[in-house]
């Protein structure tokens, strides 16, 4: 196993490389207008000089072998365009914590939320009225249907209303975060929830199932140690990233409630042509995520062992 | 699964802990009162460094923290503000301004750092105009007002840095990576530069050409003084945050997020003191403003709130609102006029060679002209009230005045400024005169006329489509095919209009200075336009040649400024009767607004960076509706042509 | 009332109790017949006795049989039908307006702007006078190609890595990283890339939603695919030499219907709502297409102003009835798919 993960980490840094490089040179290929504020006004000579100062006359492969070494170095440079020579490590390093606070609590909430939810529904699918499985469908229905634009703006313009709270986001006031973080939970409370009643449903028609009740194990046993340790497998895969992710922010939610994190960074400064900013956010999100596809492995291997994801003595590909 | 539930009970609990500590130093929200004056805004400042950025948004707040030479007042009269007093030399190549004593740099805490002595001007145009330091503005050294030796300057740093990347000793020729020669240039010393400190309190400017403008020029951020000493410890770092950039203006940044807030507070050592009348400015970010503005200027969280074209109608038959909405004062300082592409670069499929038959024909750009419907158009922009957006003539009313009147109520413009060029009768005898014309001259029909628009921009698509249906159904499908078509997001500009692939296009052109040769320059040479001077039929040559010739000589013009004026007039009108271009409309797409200021207030310049100063503005209890604006609003005209007419 | 009751249901009573007796004596009836015409003797027959009797189960029958129960779902099978055909019918049907004309108020001859849903249009106009019932139609059209194609493209090319991926050890690496390359290239930046290569339109956003679109179902199957594939069943059809196509088509991909199935009905929905998404931040179709995403966003900005809240709920509703139709038919067609269901 560990042999294995070296193994991916190691391939996962040259993955990272490739990504960034493929990143760098789609960059260049973008209009040179996109760097200036003012093209219009602007001589042909400032253009070019402006150019040159940016280093982007250079042929692309020597940028590239700049930009590696100087990340090699651990300096992100500053940024071009976004916020003209400002430190990008300063930049993330003021915003990341915002999103990061905001997305662990509303994770949080939505695994709890969205597997209790699940498991309820799942139980309830079995029973006469389905109940609980009716009422869980028509919110995953709705939380699926309704754009999350639509929903997190009138969770804001009424939500506010009824609380009696600000309609922007403050981090010293608790109140603030109330409505943020629940515009942030729904989508991922009713994805949990749907999967895992489907993952559960599927689980508990399995003949071991029938088996243990036919044994006479109490239902609760049934459900808790058997269907749902199945049948939480295949979701446990994407809690590592959606943790790890959780320093991308989410772009509704924060532009609505004006939030100062990262949600939405990534297209602004793409849409900006800030190179230097692009390629860090890049490099931070895609090493998050690559670890979090591992990591994710890792959980999923743990949680079953009958995953394997090295060769087995004897076992034949 | 107990281990699992435990684990989730220790994150949880620690994920609520670390909130909650984050949670305690809970500060109380800003006392509603008229010292403070809150606003969203949805687009953040890339550097405060207003020697080289051209960003609205960095010059907003710069307008606030730096003063400049000269201010105006609401009329757009030039007052002194850091110089106390001018004067210039006869053929107004000379222009000597004397310093106000006594005004003092200071840091973001208001403590005093130096003195604003002349030499602040001369540091600063010596900074913009060196390469190194990539100024987006470099060019308003070097436009109208020709400042003498700084476009030298400009060449030579600019040649250094090739010439050092590659690898080639001073003095010589270089070849650059794509095989361009990369001339030497001769050595340009700073002290070279027209602008000197004769002493700390003197400034003196010489132009390479007599200007009778360039007071008007001065309040470009370009021309705002800069701490020499300063400037040199910050180095690349100038103007990255509010520690980075001294202050002099009515206001300090006091507090500087990005993303977050902006929070301009009073600057306590102020030279004019008195006249800032709002204590604290607080700038909220939101990009969402359009949505959720109104209902947080209801609850009392800001002071105004933008309101879109398309909410209007809803808004001003709304109870709660309808009576706190007014307008924006008319914005004259952009023109968007539609081009004609003498010289079309398009695709085949769009038939540029008939297109170039047909738009070297006058009669044929004449029926689109009256053919137009403008105000239908430009109800996509302004629904409730499309004609205010009118402009009849490519230079705005209320932009320039002299002798006492507007420039667009001399004679040559006076007949196109009080009426529109929208005229159907006209239209269709163009039109008929045209098809006979073109057929004659080989052209088929419909004449297929791209039209291209930036998505990115709000309601231009939509225009589009309006101007294509209300003039195909005009002027018959017979006779013209309009093709909208989406042009890309970026790089619009140079893809589009620079490369020449439109043949009628909405473009638009922004005013440098206060003189109406400033509207002359998208029709000159090389600007990339219309290019009509590379149109080979030898009417649109002649046509050119002449115009040319005309502002030019115009130009020449500099210690009579009514003579200049009519002069210009005349050039002006030029353009119009040949139909070269058709006048469209002044900016302002979200004009309409719910706020606390009076927007008659203020400073008034339709150019450069006064429009956006607090300074002189003061915050009142409500705001005013649309009938007390309209009021407010000719009381302002009125009061301003008394004001030019005494000035004469 | 009881008394006629009782009166009238006291003869069918009777009737009943006689039938009744008559078949329960049935063998009564019998009794006097001889034996050898009862029974008839057959010889025994060695193939019939190899053949196992199938009871004439058909797995994709029973399914069908499974989800037809649920009348939920076919509800909504059929509302998706009707809407589908209504989407490509209405341009066709008497007095429909075209989508981009600009509608004139024909007294004083301006454009009928933003007015609500009346008699005349049904779903309004919008901010240039466009009939918007026509724009929500046109835009379905749209965007349900757009969702259509996206979707197919991601089920046929996700599938297929995600099978290729989870099963085959040799080439998890190679999809792995394949899966990472794809996935951290942000698709802002490929799309405005491409629009301003190609130009905005319609085949600018098919081909960046395509380039990420297989992602997610390529790796939601690769798990599904881990999480069985070296189950005991496995392994044993493994040691027996069973190739590895039959042990992917009989052992495995039955096994992950109903998540799959799952998996495909929300593609379309998604796509659309990627759609959505790009219009949102500014990089989605030219306004002068008509799709749901512009629609959306067009009725979006509009949104905090009550009376004029119907230009984003027609278009926001359709998209829901497009998403609720297919979840519940995807969700009951899953539960519909596992065999143990079909008894």
């Amino acid at each position: 196993m560990a042999k294995y993960i070296c193994k991916r980490i190691l391939n996962s840094v040259f993955t990272l490389c490739i990504v960034i490089f493929i990143v760098f040179v789609l960059l260049r290929q973008m209009p040179v207008e996109g760097y200036f504020s003012n093209f219009d006004k602007m001589s042909d000579t400032a253009i070019e000089v402006s150019l040159q100062n940016m280093g982007l006359t250079e042929p692309v492969v020597i940028q590239f072998v700049h930009y590696i070494g100087q990340v090699l170095k651990g300096d992100m440079g500053v940024s071009n365009r976004y916020r003209r020579g400002y430190s990008i490590a300063a930049i993330i390093a003021k915003k990341a914590p915002v999103s990061i606070r905001i997305g662990l609590i509303s994770l949080v909430i939505s695994l709890t939320a969205g597997v209790i939810l699940g498991i309820l529904m799942a139980r309830s699918s079995k029973t006469r009225w389905k109940l609980f499985d009716k009422f869980g469908t028509v919110f995953i229905v709705i939380a699926q249907a309704v754009p999350a634009a639509v929903y997190c703006l009138l969770i804001q313009l009424y939500g506010t209303k009824i609380l009696g709270v600000s309609m922007l986001f403050n981090e010293s006031r608790p109140s603030t975060w109330i409505l943020p973080v629940i515009s942030l939970s729904i989508g991922n409370i009713a994805y949990y929830a749907m999967w895992l009643r489907r993952y559960m449903v599927d689980e508990s028609n399995k003949d071991y199932v029938r088996f243990a009740r036919a044994k006479g194990v109490n239902e609760s046993k049934i459900v808790y140690r058997h269907i749902l340790r199945n049948a939480i497998v295949p979701l446990a895969q994407y809690i590592p990233q959606s943790i790890l992710l959780t320093i991308a922010g989410s772009i509704y939610v924060e532009n609505l409630y004006s939030v100062p994190g990262m949600g939405g960074l990534l297209i602004q400064v793409i849409k900006m042509q800030d190179n230097t900013m692009v390629q860090a956010l890049v490099l931070i999100y895609a090493s998050v995520s690559i670890l979090g596809l591992l990591v994710g492995d890792l959980v999923m291997a743990l949680l079953d062992p009958r995953i394997m994801f090295t060769k087995k003595e004897g076992a034949r590909q | 699964m107990k281990k699992f539930k435990k684990v989730l009970a220790v994150f949880l609990s620690t994920v609520m802990a670390f909130s909650m500590s984050a949670c305690n130093n809970s500060e109380k929200s800003a006392v509603k009162d008229n010292s403070v004056y809150r606003e969203l805004y949805s687009k953040e400042v890339t550097s405060m460094n207003y020697l080289t950025e051209s960003g609205v948004s960095s010059n907003k707040i710069c307008a606030n923290v730096v003063d400049c030479l000269v201010e105006y007042d609401q009329y757009g009269n030039i007052m002194p503000s850091l110089a106390e007093s001018w004067e210039h030399n006869d053929d107004m190549t000379e222009w000597t301004f004397h310093i106000r004593k006594g005004v003092k740099w200071v840091d973001k805490n208001g403590s005093a750092v130096a003195d604003v002595t002349a030499n602040d001007w001369v540091s600063a145009a010596v900074y913009v105009n060196d390469a190194r330091n990539d100024s987006d503005i470099q060019y308003m050294y070097n436009t109208g007002a020709i400042v003498r030796n700084a476009q030298q300057y400009y060449d030579y740093t600019a040649y250094l840095l090739k010439a050092e990347k590659l690898g080639v000793s001073e003095g010589k020729d270089a070849v650059d990576a794509d095989g361009k020669i990369v001339k030497a240039v001769a050595p340009v010393k700073t002290e070279d530069i027209g602008v000197k400190a004769v002493d700390d309190y003197t400034l003196v400017y010489t132009l390479e050409q007599p200007c009778p403008f360039f007071l008007s020029v001065l309040s470009y951020t370009s021309y705002m003084p800069v701490y020499g000493p300063f400037l040199q410890e910050k180095g690349s770092s100038f103007g990255i945050d509010n520690d980075s950039i001294l202050y002099n203006g009515a206001y300090i940044l006091s507090s500087f997020e990005p993303q977050h807030e902006h929070v301009l507070a009073k600057n306590q050592s102020y030279w004019d003191k008195d006249n800032v009348l709002i204590e604290k400015i607080h700038e909220i970010y939101n990009v969402e403003g359009g949505n959720i503005a109104v209902r947080m200027y209801q609850n009392g969280e800001i002071d105004c709130a933008e309101i879109s074209s398309d909410l209007i109608d809803s808004m001003m038959k709304d109870e709660a609102t309808k009576n706190i909405i007014h307008r924006a004062r008319l914005d004259s300082s952009f023109s968007y006029f539609f081009c004609f592409n003498f010289d079309p670069q398009f695709d085949g499929i769009y038939e540029p060679d008939n297109w170039k038959l047909a738009v070297n024909n006058e009669n044929f750009r004449k029926s689109i002209m009256y053919g137009l419907d403008r105000v239908r158009a430009l109800r996509v922009s302004d629904s409730y009230n499309p004609e205010n957006m009118l402009n009849n003539t490519i230079t705005p009313s209320d932009f320039a005045a002299a002798a006492g009147k507007d420039y667009t109520q001399y004679d040559a413009l006076k007949a196109y400024t009080n009426g529109d060029s929208f005229d159907k009768d006209k239209a269709l005898a163009a039109r008929d005169a045209a098809k006979k014309e073109l057929s004659d001259a080989g052209a088929s029909f419909p004449v297929k006329i791209l039209m291209p628009y930036n998505p990115s921009m709000t309601n231009w698509g939509k225009e589009c489509q309006v101007i294509e249906q209300q003039l195909e159904g005009l002027l018959g499908n017979d006779y013209i095919d309009i093709i909208v078509e989406a042009g890309p997001e970026t790089g619009f500009l140079s893809n589009v209009r620079m490369s020449g692939k439109y043949a009628l296009l909405k473009c638009n052109w922004g005013a440098d200075y206060a003189d109406p040769q400033t509207w002359s320059e998208p029709f000159s040479k090389g600007r990339k336009y219309g290019f009509w001077e590379k149109s080979t039929d030898d009417n649109t040559a002649a046509l050119y040649n002449k115009y040319t010739e005309m502002v030019l000589s115009a130009a020449s013009i500099y210690n009579d400024d009514e003579k200049r004026y009519t002069a210009f007039a005349e050039a002006e009108a030029m353009l119009i009767d040949h139909a070269i271009a058709v006048p469209y409309s002044i900016s302002g797409s979200d004009d309409y607004m719910i706020c606390r200021l009076n927007p008659m207030e203020g400073e008034y310049a339709p150019y450069g960076v006064a429009l956006w100063r607090y300074k002189y503005k003061k915050l009142y209890d409500t705001s005013m509706s649309m009938e007390e604006f309209q009021a407010a609003y000719k009381n302002w005209k009125k009061e301003r042509d008394a004001v030019l007419a005494n000035k004469k | 009332m009881m008394s006629i009751r009782n009166a009238k249901a006291a003869p069918l009573e009777k009737s009943l109790s006689q039938q009744l007796k008559s078949v329960t004596d049935l063998t009564a009836a019998y009794e006097n017949i001889p034996e050898n015409e009862l029974f008839e003797q057959t010889d025994f027959d060695k193939c019939a006795a190899e053949s196992i009797s199938d009871a004439g189960y058909s797995y994709w029958k029973s399914t069908m049989r499974a989800f037809r129960k649920n009348k939920a779902a076919v509800l909504f099978l059929g509302i998706i039908v009707i809407l589908l055909v209504f989407t490509f019918v209405q341009p066709f049907l008497p007095e429909q307006r075209n989508p981009k004309t600009i509608n004139d108020d024909p007294v004083t001859g301006v454009q009928i702007i933003n007015r609500a849903p009346d008699g005349e249009y049904w779903f309004g106009t919008n901010s240039i006078g466009q009939d918007l019932w026509a724009r929500t139609w046109s835009g379905a059209r749209t965007s349900l190609f757009i969702g259509c194609f996206v979707a197919a493209f991601e089920a046929v090319f996700g599938t297929i890595v995600g099978i290729l991926w989870g099963y085959c050890r040799k080439l998890d690496w190679f999809f792995t990283e394949m899966y990472n390359i794809f996935d951290n290239i942000p698709q802002t930046l490929v799309l405005i890339l491409f629009s301003y290569i190609m130009r905005p339109g319609v085949g600018t956003i098919i081909f960046a939603l395509c380039l990420t679109g297989w992602l997610e179902t390529a790796r939601f199957i690769r798990n599904q695919i881990i999480i069985i594939r070296d189950r005991e069943y496995n392994l044993a059809s493994r040691c027996m030499g069973v190739s590895a196509y039959r042990i992917i088509t009989k052992n495995i991909l039955p096994y992950l219907v109903s998540v799959i199935a799952l998996r495909m009905a929300l593609a379309i929905p998604s796509a659309i709502g990627s759609e959505v998404f790009v219009t949102y931040i500014g990089i989605g179709l030219p306004t002068d297409i008509p799709s749901l995403g512009n629609l959306v966003s067009d009725g979006f900005a509009l949104m905090s102003q009550p009376d004029m809240r119907y230009q984003l709920l027609f278009p926001t509703a359709l998209l829901s009835i497009i998403t609720i139709s297919f979840y519940v038919i995807g969700n009951a067609f899953a539960d519909a798919a596992d065999p143990k269901n079909h008894v």
